[in-house]
């Protein structure tokens, strides 16, 4: 290349537009006119400059912009690391409030498992279907399992079905709902085709009637209750708690009040982990 | 070349030449890319109890992301608008690779599909970050394809104005801060997540 850096700066519209009508009324040779019109626009990298090649100002950016973002993201990583990991264990009168619904009671100085949740979440349906369910069978004798609240607001009939689990619970039935809206799942929480995450009330609330019918709940006193300011209280309550946790998602388990975090891939690789976990716990 | 990337432009190289590359390396990616998540979408629709393959920890999790209304945002599921769109970059990088030379509607309608993709990506990258809370795989390959695809469609289209010129000049600049500013997004947003990680 010929020009030297500053001369990019002049490559005017005019000297461009000749270049291509040139080319349209040549096609035949416009490869060669092309070539040359968008090498002027595109320049080399490399721009020779009294013998010596220098990288393009666009190269320098670029570079400029990887380096900046890897030395941040290797600060906040580093300043991250200072903090005691210890930290991570969140204290238990966050995590468990004394009227907390239980799954599993074995007591206070047993393991304690606890999971912010949300009924609506597919992931949580996930987790329920394929590790908690049987973990609640299998170690129920064992570990007491916290269930907390936790609806997000991208679940449109998460907070009506949390309203219900509470409100079941005001009857003394927490765990029986908890069952009922997780095992029928997809007659509420997601379209009849099973397509979406549904967002219709009406049906919802009937499955929630049939459910409380199911269970032997006073149904009257189910429908006063899930309207109820203590049952928003509580939700409110739970909420309040996650954020104290730092829970941003769901499903969020905390066994002994340290966070579980999963690397497998797989429910079945996670359920493994879960349970080696708990184990671990248990023979402590 | 690879295309996306901050390699040095070589003096043959031309920005026809870094499209017809991008539309053939690009487009198939981001074909392949929309072909599994319909495939997968099937699979789910088939059983709502199937995991998907990607659907890897609570944030990464094609399932729950497929399964919101952002996915079928113009009533169908968004990967057919991918299969047809990425096939048809795919086609134009052949055309173009075989020397064809293009009237000026054919590059706009590029121009036109290109930037309804990338303005479609960002809308989606948003409600993904701040909706839907959950980041799906398959489809973080569609964004990443698909910007680079609008921006050198949109250089090539503004090469002959001054613009245009100025901008091809710093053409890997402003596509890696472009990335960058999404992957600080998507680090800043699920933070919490990544450093359980640690």
């Amino acid at each position: 290349m010929r020009h030297r850096p500053r001369d990019f700066s002049v490559v005017s519209g005019n000297a461009v537009t000749v270049a291509a009508a040139s080319e349209r009324a040549a096609p035949g040779r416009g490869g060669i006119e092309q070539g040359k019109v968008v090498n002027e626009v595109m320049p080399k990298e490399k721009i020779v400059e009294g013998g010596r090649a220098w990288p393009s100002a666009n190269v320098l950016l670029t570079v400029g912009v990887v380096v900046v973002a890897i030395i941040v993201l290797g600060g906040v990583l580093l300043s991250g690391d200072d903090e005691p990991q210890g930290a991570a264990t969140v204290p238990s009168d966050v995590l468990v409030d004394e009227n907390s619904h239980r799954l599993t009671d074995a007591g206070d100085d047993s393991v304690t498992v606890v999971e912010f949740l949300d009924f609506q979440c597919p992931a949580c349906a996930g987790y329920y279907r394929n590790i908690t369910v049987d973990v609640e069978r299998d170690y129920g004798d064992r570990i007491t399992f916290v269930v907390r609240n936790f609806p997000l607001d991208n679940h449109p009939l998460a907070l009506s079905a949390a309203k219900a689990a509470e409100a079941a619970g005001m009857q003394g039935k927490y765990a029986e709902m908890y069952h009922a809206l997780y095992d029928n799942y997809e007659q509420w929480a997601v379209t009849e085709d099973a397509a979406e995450i549904s967002d219709d009330e009406d049906r919802a609330r009937a499955a929630f009637d049939r459910f409380a019918e199911e269970i032997g709940l006073d149904l009257e006193r189910f429908h006063t209750d899930m309207d109820s300011d203590a049952v928003a209280k509580r939700i409110e309550a739970d909420k309040a708690d996650a954020e104290k946790a730092e829970v941003t998602g769901t499903p969020t388990l905390f066994v002994n009040g340290e966070r579980f975090t999963p690397s497998g891939e797989t429910f079945a690789e996670v359920k493994q982990q879960f349970r080696d976990r708990l184990d671990a716990e248990l023979a402590q | 070349m690879s295309t996306a990337r901050a390699t040095p432009v070589t003096g043959e190289s031309s920005l026809e030449r870094v499209v017809r590359w991008l539309y053939l390396v690009g487009g198939g990616i981001g074909l392949l890319a929309s072909f599994v998540l319909m495939v997968e979408k099937v699979a789910l629709l088939e059983d709502a109890s199937y995991v998907p393959t990607c659907s890897l920890n609570p944030v990464l999790s094609c399932g729950s992301v497929m399964t919101t209304p952002q996915a079928a945002a113009f009533g169908v599921p968004n990967p057919l608008l991918g299969i047809a769109g990425f096939a048809m970059l795919v086609t134009a990088g052949g055309a173009l690779a075989s020397g064809f030379r293009p009237p000026r509607w054919f590059w706009l309608a590029l121009q036109a599909g290109t930037t309804f993709g990338v303005l479609f990506v960002h809308w989606l990258i948003w409600q993904s970050l701040y909706t839907i809370g959950a980041l799906c795989p398959y489809c973080m390959v569609v964004w990443a394809v698909t910007i680079p695809l609008f921006w050198y469609t949109t250089l090539h289209n503004l090469s002959h104005r001054p613009v245009g010129a100025l901008l091809a000049r710093y053409h890997s600049f402003v596509l890696t801060l472009w990335f960058v500013v999404i992957i600080a997004l998507i680090g800043v947003r699920f933070w919490d997540y990544w450093s359980t990680l640690v």
